[in-house]
């Protein structure tokens, strides 16, 4: 136990130490890159940088676009019906915070 | 293993069209996806639809399926015959599997026994991949790890159990327990991801493995709730300490501090303390802790008790709680 202990293997905080490439953002979803710029173009996805060689993710970013590609997969909605449910989901997370914030 | 009754989990008729059970997969679909429901048993029921509608979408699945299972009840006792499947050939070498949710790494490994009893080795999707050559990076995978609060106040070591689909000699997917020691970094919040490099499924032809994506949730705790980078915790006070102010001792993850109540609190106020929240991780701030405060009531069990209660009531004699409230 306590040899294991010393290879405790530790990893980045992606959303404090790093923003994600298009093309790490591709290997992290198993996409191709114009799938995400499909994404970004429905406005699901909204990267920094200016140009599409410059784009950086968060990992908030890695979340939706796996949470996108899992709708759209299973409820066979398409890109405009994702985005609108996304944005559904995160009204009820804000009302759900808002709620937890109250009491228990 | 148990015969599972896919018509029953789709509520559909054994008669039912093409598109009936489209229509009836589509409804469940919506209510149970996981990333969708609330529901606590959302992920079971949707992988159980799931199953379901990957067979009797399927034409030729749904013909071997209603063959062999002519006759058996959901739950009950079932084998399949030997070489039952003579005769049909499921396109493509296997279809997909049922859509895995939540499971680690590719999707599709996590159908029931019952179905890979009678589609198995071929209806796995991840098996049917052409085997690889080139050299080519592994693929990144992704799992999600449970961490207490007092983990992210202080930063922990914590051995995760993964369960990674590796293909056999037969070619067939297997799902492989894996151990891993993992750092927990002081100021994780929920919702982040920690990537390790390398951890992810192995390369071919000598290129580097992918990486490794925990999707970090926190356990549930009996007092804490966590917002963010912010931390709310209930604090009881006695009514006259909410009336007339008071010094308290507060619990926080960080241990015991004393809080002081203004006079006339009400309940549902939320004290701040400052940057007792979740710690910051490098240059970031810290969340901050709120007490959220609530009135305790003290039995009226004795006379005297009952006495002071009633003196109250005098005193008050003008006090309507609910003209106070506004309502």
């Amino acid at each position: 136990m306590d040899e294991s202990r010393h290879l405790a293997l530790r990893g980045s905080v992606v959303e404090d130490e790093l923003a994600l490439t298009t093309f790490e953002l591709c290997r992290a979803c198993n996409a191709s890159e114009e799938y995400i710029e499909m994404w970004v173009s429905e406005g699901v996805l909204q990267p920094s940088g200016g140009s599409r060689e410059q784009w950086r993710f968060t990992g908030q970013a890695l979340t939706r676009m796996r949470t996108a590609m899992r709708l759209s997969r299973d409820l066979d909605l398409n890109a405009p019906g994702v985005a609108l449910a996304l944005d559904l989901l995160d009204e009820i997370e804000a009302l759900e915070a808002r709620l937890r914030r109250r009491s228990g | 293993m148990q015969y599972k009754d896919y018509y029953e989990t789709l509520g559909v008729p054994k008669t039912a069209t093409h598109d009936e059970i489209k229509q009836a997969y589509r409804k469940l679909a919506r209510k149970y996806h996981p990333d969708v429901s609330k529901l606590a048993d959302a992920e079971t029921r949707f992988k159980e639809i799931n199953e379901a509608n990957e067979v009797l979408k399927d034409p030729e699945k749904r013909a071997a399926y209603d063959q062999v299972g002519s006759g058996f009840k959901a739950g009950q006792e079932f084998q399949p015959p030997p070489n039952w499947d003579a005769g049909f050939e499921f396109r493509g070498g296997g279809g997909e599997a049922p859509g895995g949710f939540g499971s680690f790494g590719g999707e599709g490994v996590d159908a029931s026994d019952f179905f890979e009893s009678l589609f198995g080795a071929r209806a796995r999707g991840g098996a049917a991949r052409p085997r690889r050559n080139a050299a080519m990076q592994g693929e990144d995978h992704h799992a999600k790890v449970l961490v207490d609060l007092d983990d992210a106040y202080h930063g922990a070591e914590r051995s995760i159990s993964l369960r990674v689909p590796k293909e056999g000699p037969d070619g067939r997917v297997v799902l492989e327990e894996r151990r891993l020691d993992v750092h927990i970094p002081k100021g994780i919040r929920p919702g982040q991801h920690l990537r390790l490099a390398g951890q992810g499924a192995p390369g071919s032809g000598g290129a580097p493995a992918g990486d490794l994506y925990l999707e970090i949730e926190f356990k549930p705790h009996p007092a804490y709730r966590v917002d963010g980078a912010d931390v709310y915790v209930d604090l009881p006070l006695a009514p006259w300490e909410a009336a007339l102010g008071a010094t308290v001792d507060a619990q926080t993850p960080d241990g015991t501090v004393q809080l002081s109540v203004p006079k006339g609190s009400a309940a549902g106020r939320k004290l701040r303390l400052k940057g007792r929240g979740l710690p910051a991780r490098g240059k970031g701030t810290p969340g901050d802790l709120y007490a959220v405060l609530a009135i305790a009531l003290p039995a009226a069990d004795t006379d005297k008790a009952r006495d002071a209660y009633a003196s109250m009531a005098s005193t008050f004699a003008g006090f309507d709680p609910r003209r106070a409230r506004g309502g």
